[in-house]
């Protein structure tokens, strides 16, 4: 029977033989986790070395107070004999086998998501349409609407969190479809508010070659200084 | 003995009063339970929406989990909405600290009504408008008013069909026990 519990960073792992252990010397053993371990094994030497180097001339410095948490598997080391240090590497393979399986089902999913879109969405059909945009100082972006051979496809509102993230430099997928080969045209309705903070809609128009392969298109945004207006363009990416 | 009959009569009085509100409180939660039995959201995740608000920005649910959100879907002409947008706006004044998050959607087909109200009716929380009632099918909504309490994971935990100034305690019990989480 195994308990696994968080706090405060560290997995608090208690099998049957720690708890004995625990039992014994009256304690509960906590054990950090994989990514502490790391970080609390150099942390010694990383201390060490400048109270070394700021008193040359001074004696040998005293190894560091273990912390309570390196304390309480001493201590059971020490009340349990050679025998308490088997709970302790079985807790810590068992975490790496829950690490193990924990990146085991990211893998999958990762590959399944992969699997869906080459099925939905094969290649030699895909259309993508991303937008992006600049600085965004004349422009505060509100909806996008999109048109593919006169039907819209998509109808997106932002949040002012969204819109952030674009200024940022974030890129949003705006649409995945399917289309034939031949030539579309692309319609893209922007809207929000323009300089001055008045209602403002803009549209850009494109006609595209649709071939064999994926056809990725990008709806920027950009802030044009010279006519203090925004600008808005479809860039085909070949 | 005049006085021991008085007592008598005022513990019958007493225990009367409180079997009688301890009936109320059960079929408060016993109506509110029902309401919530037919609808097949429940245990469900939430349907992502975005929407415009009657005033300030747009609202994007999936943008509040981890938050307690009350999606009260409401119609300009409808009274008890009023009374049940008032009755939420003071749930949130004193939970929003807590991590409670309102939003009004109106269904209205003319936003002027929900405008309107959003100018005279100084509510804290949004009011968003969702003309094309997208967002009031996805939530199944056959009724005004009509409220989903949606939990910090994001699934859909009770719903309200009607509202009642009665039933307000036990509302105000099963936000507290979404808060509570």
């Amino acid at each position: 029977m195994l308990h696994v519990a968080h706090l405060g960073g560290f997995l608090v792992l208690k099998t049957a033989a720690v708890r004995f252990a625990a039992f014994a010397i009256g304690a509960c053993i906590l054990v950090p986790h994989p990514s502490a371990w790391a970080q609390s094994a150099a942390l010694p030497a990383v201390s060490s070395a400048p109270a070394a180097s700021a008193a040359p001339g001074a004696a040998a410095p005293q190894a560091p107070p273990a912390s309570p948490l390196t304390q309480a598997p001493r201590a059971g080391a020490a009340a349990a004999g050679g025998a308490s240090a088997e709970p302790g590497t079985g807790t810590r393979g068992l975490d790496q086998d829950i690490q193990g399986l924990k990146k085991d089902v990211v893998d999958l999913n990762r590959d399944l998501f992969v699997l869906e879109e080459e099925l939905l969405f094969p290649a030699n059909t895909q259309v993508a349409v991303f937008v992006s945009m600049d600085v965004g100082e004349f422009f505060l972006l509100d909806t996008v609407t999109l048109k593919i051979d006169q039907k819209e496809v998509a109808n997106y509102l932002y949040t002012p969190r969204e819109v952030e993230a674009l200024g940022k430099g974030g890129v949003h997928r705006l649409y995945l479809g399917n289309l034939k080969a031949g030539p579309h045209e692309l319609v893209a309705f922007f809207s929000g508010q323009g300089p001055h903070e008045r209602d403002y809609r803009r549209g850009a128009t494109l006609r595209f070659e649709k071939g064999i392969g994926a056809k990725y298109l990008e709806l920027k945004i950009n802030d044009r200084q010279r006519r203090q207006q925004p600008e808005f363009e479809i860039k085909d990416w070949e | 003995m005049g006085r021991q009959q008085a007592d008598g009569r005022a513990a019958r009085c007493s225990r009367a009063a409180w079997t009688g509100a301890l009936a109320g409180a059960l079929a408060s939660v016993v109506l509110v339970a029902s309401a919530a039995a037919d609808y097949a959201l429940i245990g469900h995740d939430a349907p992502d929406f975005a929407l415009h608000a009657t005033a300030g920005n747009n609202v994007r649910l999936s943008e509040h989990r981890g938050d307690v959100v009350v999606l009260s879907f409401w119609g300009s002409r409808c009274g008890q909405c009023r009374m049940q947008l008032a009755a939420l706006n003071r749930s949130f004044k004193t939970y929003h600290s807590a991590g409670l998050q309102v939003f009004g959607v109106n269904v209205d087909d003319d936003q002027g009504g929900a405008l309107e109200f959003a100018r005279t009716e100084a509510l804290g929380f949004p009011l968003l408008l969702d003309p094309g009632k997208a967002v009031a099918r996805a939530y199944l909504v056959d009724n005004l008013p009509m409220t989903v309490l949606i939990d910090r994971g994001g699934s859909v935990r009770q719903v309200h069909r009607d509202f009642s100034s009665k039933f307000e305690p036990a509302y105000l019990q099963q936000l507290r026990v979404l808060l509570n989480e």
